[in-house]
């Protein structure tokens, strides 16, 4: 039995420890903001926060997880208004969308810590966060947007 | 498989404009409602309801072209609807609602004429409604922002209220639809308006559905085990005493299809099909790998035995054997692999003999043709949910994962959800085509191109769809498209040979014109080279009637700085394409500056500048969005992409040894120019895609003198390269 903290709600999952932090916030929870993209930490769709860190769900044991905060997109704002999904609107980044949960919990990540990040800072957090779409041009103009506060 | 889609309707919904008249229009079900009626069904594209909202029923799939509110713009421009009213939905699957099939950059250009004259005829149909109720002329009415006035007395009535309060009677046929008078470009007041897409502000807060996202009532996850070869594999022997002693196994399923395991949660379906031990009789490709694939097509293409022309003009034969010099280039191109972020997935639920499918799809018509064949049950029984797709790419036009859940769940007896993993979406693929292409061109004595010969060693994706796909000669124009490029050289031939290698193909973004424009535009910098000449104004002198083309290429030539001085090792190459098809290309042009270690044959492309001139604009903004996706999605094929086969798989398993585009590899500098014209409009999903490997090739040859014929571009392959020529 896993007891979680979820976007500041207590949530309880029976499921083995060595289960997936990614299959319970998605299938068991059914907060599908948060993607499965790669189950190896390869692509970034997962990410989510632990304590205000960007970490990888579909590698994060739920074991790891218990008495953290974990926040999804779905908590990053109570209104959807962080900076960075009104700059994710302005800049019009989304294509298909399947990753940008994931781009922006791990943006989110690096504003939390780097408030107003040089471009390499935000190619060295990013770069780790796939968009098969290719919508990176506009990734980096949205969080620069944010970081600036427009 | 086979489907039940007749050929003569995919391809006159391919031939071009106007289609799909007859398939979007059911008008006379719909009209002639009573007043007071909850809502006006005009026709298939779209519904308005008392509160005066338009809902456009958008039956191509959204997997990031923000298809949706382009198409939608072109229903409110001749509707005269207020923007705000605008709504889209995704109707699920339905024979009536025509051919459903989302690919080849081609929504906007099949749909433009339908929809716009749907928008018309419905403006038309409640303007007649309102004109009947005040008892006036139309010509003393105009509709304008969802409302109708009455211009003398100042009378207006909302879209809304004449659907509740008045009888719209009015009908047309197709005569009727075709006699409609459409807006000049002049007179948009939406297409062409930078309008932000209606599916973005859910796809940043996590409330966007893709099928992965899907749920239905006492649903269980179902887990596939496949063969551990691509094609040919198959089960002999299933032992499931293991799985059964998994903590929520509920099912193993073996059959002749398949064989896969059902539990109560995803990771609990993932354990018990690990256990399961099956023996595998892995069929006769076992000894299959790149090796073998490449030198069988090197042979086929020096025989040439099979080849069938596809293409000609003049006599190539005559004209090559009669030119004053003959260059001869081989190129190769490697599998690619689609890669879309969501790995194939399906909900899937049967009762009352009704499949009920929760996914992303791009060819509705084939999956319900598929399934309805093999399932043995009428399409009508085949529902297809559209979700949004996390990623396209052509992946999803095949319909494998639907029909695996599908009798997953019938043989269950309960809802399932089928997620592949990575590995096996990677391992299930169907893969773009590894191709070898050798052409060969004749000069005369003033170095003008006289004659073009082309051969096409490559495995047609048609061929696994059936008969419907192919030609009379059995070829699939997919496979070759690009290969018929417009440069103006009398005499041309290009014959393809069609292989089979025990790896399964599709169609992959930017399709055939990926690796033929490869091939065409990188041998014509070598012809432009041979002739000392400018690869430039080589080119424009080919292009003497494609002024639009030509037009582009100087763009793009301008912006990226051609001709102007560049640091050692650092090299610009171009290309134009008339991508996707021949008969309806958007023109697109392409600038690459690269930097070449010529110590380690690393590549670092610092810009990219495209010109793209696709006809009317219908939204600015998301063909910016394509194009620059398009244009980074051709480097990553380029630089990365390399699907290797061993033992009849393919080798690459996840994105670890699957390398894909980053943000680190973007090029500072990606830059969109968009033509502004009133022609009819084409696709920009794919064309850019295809000007980045040639131009990328051109751009190494211009910093190191190397010529690199095979994609993708790896640092290995430039490195050798210069190698050899020095």
């Amino acid at each position: 039995m896993a007891r979680l903290l979820i976007n500041g709600k207590p949530r309880t999952v029976d499921v083995p420890p060595d289960t997936p932090l990614l299959w319970v916030i998605r299938e068991h929870l059914q907060l599908t903001g948060t993607k499965f993209g790669c189950g190896m930490a390869q692509c970034g769709a997962c990410t989510v926060h632990l304590d205000g860190a960007a970490v990888r769900s579909c590698k994060t044991p739920v074991s790891a997880a218990a008495g953290k905060k974990i926040t999804t997109i779905e908590g990053l704002s109570p209104d959807g208004k962080h900076p960075l999904q009104v700059a994710w609107i302005a800049e019009q980044v989304p294509q298909c969308g399947y990753c940008q949960s994931g781009q922006i919990m791990q943006a989110a990540a690096l504003l939390a810590k780097t408030p107003n990040p040089t471009d390499d800072e935000i190619v060295e957090a990013m770069s780790g966060n796939i968009c098969r779409c290719a919508t990176y041009v506009r990734i980096k103009r949205a969080i620069k947007r944010a970081a600036q506060g427009a | 498989m086979t489907t039940r889609l007749n050929r003569r309707d995919f391809l006159r919904t391919s031939a071009a404009t106007g289609v799909g008249m007859t398939l979007w229009f059911n008008f006379g079900d719909g009209a002639g409602r009573a007043a007071g009626a909850s809502a006006y069904d005009p026709n298939a594209s779209m519904t308005i309801t008392p509160d005066g909202l338009v809902t456009v029923h958008i039956t191509k799939s959204e997997m990031g072209q923000g298809v949706g509110t382009a198409l939608a713009q072109i229903v409110a421009e001749e509707l005269e609807a207020d923007w705000k009213d605008i709504r889209i939905d995704y109707p699920t699957s339905d024979p009536k609602l025509g051919l459903m099939i989302t690919g080849g950059s081609w929504s906007v250009n099949w749909t433009f004429d339908s929809l716009s004259r749907a928008g018309a005829a419905a403006r038309m149909s409640l303007v007649d409604a309102a004109t009947q109720r005040w008892k006036v002329s139309a010509e003393e009415c105009v509709a304008s922002r969802g409302m109708v006035r009455h211009l003398p007395t100042g009378r207006a009535i909302s879209y809304g209220d004449i659907v509740a309060k008045a009888p719209i009677t009015k009908t047309f046929s197709e005569d009727d639809l075709k006699k409609i008078t459409l807006k000049k470009p002049a007179d948009y007041k939406v297409i062409g308006q930078w309008i932000q897409r209606l599916d973005i502000p859910e796809k940043t807060n996590g409330r966007a559905k893709f099928g992965i996202d899907s749920f239905v009532a006492n649903m269980v996850y179902a887990k596939t085990a496949y063969p551990p070869t691509r094609e040919g594999g198959k089960h002999t022997a299933v032992d499931d005493s293991e799985a059964r002693k998994v903590k929520g196994w509920v099912k193993t399923i073996v059959n002749d299809q398949l064989v896969a395991v059902v539990a109560t949660s995803y990771e609990s379906a993932v354990k018990a099909r690990d256990a399961l031990k099956i023996t595998w009789a892995p069929g006769p490709n076992t000894g299959v790998s790149t090796e073998t694939i490449f030198s069988d097509f090197a042979a086929k293409a020096k025989d040439g035995a099979g080849a069938i022309e596809w293409h000609k003009a003049g006599d190539a034969k005559a004209a090559l054997a009669g030119a004053a010099r003959v260059h001869q280039a081989t190129y190769t191109t490697d599998y690619v692999a689609h890669m879309q972020m969501e790995p194939m997935n399906c909900v899937a639920r049967f009762e009352g003999g009704v499949y009920d499918l929760y996914t992303g799809s791009q060819f509705q018509t084939l999956a319900m043709g598929t399934l309805a064949a093999v399932l043995k049950t009428d399409q009508k029984n085949v529902r297809i949910h559209q979700h949004y797709l996390g990623g396209g790419f052509g992946r999803r036009l095949d319909p494998d994962i639907i029909l695996e859940a599908a009798i997953i769940a019938r043989e269950a007896g309960r809802p399932v959800k089928l997620i592949r993993s990575r590995e096996e979406d990677l391992r299930r693929d169907f893969y773009r085509s590894a191709t070898l292409q050798t052409v060969r061109a004749g000069l005369d004595a003033s170095g003008k191109v006289v004659a073009w010969d082309n051969i096409i060693v490559a495995t047609h994706p048609g061929t696994r769809w059936g008969p419907d796909f192919v030609d009379k000669q059995g070829l699939d124009q997919f496979a070759l498209n690009g290969a018929d490029h417009v440069y103006s050289i009398p005499n041309q031939s290009v014959r393809a040979i069609r292989t089979e290698t025990g790896i399964s193909v599709g169609y992959v973004r930017a399709v055939a014109p990926n690796y033929t424009f490869f091939a065409v535009e990188t041998f014509i910098d070598e012809l432009a080279n041979m002739s000392k000449a400018d690869p430039l104004a080589f080119r424009l002198a080919m292009l003497g009637d494609q002024p639009r083309l030509a037009n582009v290429l100087k763009i793009a030539a301008q912006r990226g700085g051609w001709g102007t001085p560049l640091p050692a090792n650092t090299g610009r190459g171009l290309a134009c394409v008339s991508a996707q098809e021949k008969k309806t290309p958007t023109w697109t042009a392409s600038v690459v500056q690269a930097r070449v270690d010529p110590a380690t044959g690393n590549v670092r492309v610092e810009k990219i500048v495209c010109a793209v001139d696709c006809g009317i604009v219908v939204n600015p903004d998301g063909v910016r969005s394509q194009v620059e996706g398009s244009l980074l999605f051709g480097l990553s094929n380029a630089i990365k992409e390399r699907g290797t086969v061993a033992n009849g798989a393919l080798v690459q398993s996840n994105f670890h040894d699957y390398q894909v585009l980053r943000m680190n590899e973007v090029p500072d500098v990606v830059e969109v120019n968009v033509v502004q014209s009133t022609e009819f409009p084409t696709g920009v999903g794919e064309p850019g895609v295809t000007t980045i490997a040639p131009a990328l090739s051109n751009a190494i040859f211009a910093a190191t003198g190397a010529r690199v014929r095979s994609v993708p571009l790896l640092p290995e392959r430039v490195l050798k390269a210069i190698k050899e020529k020095a």
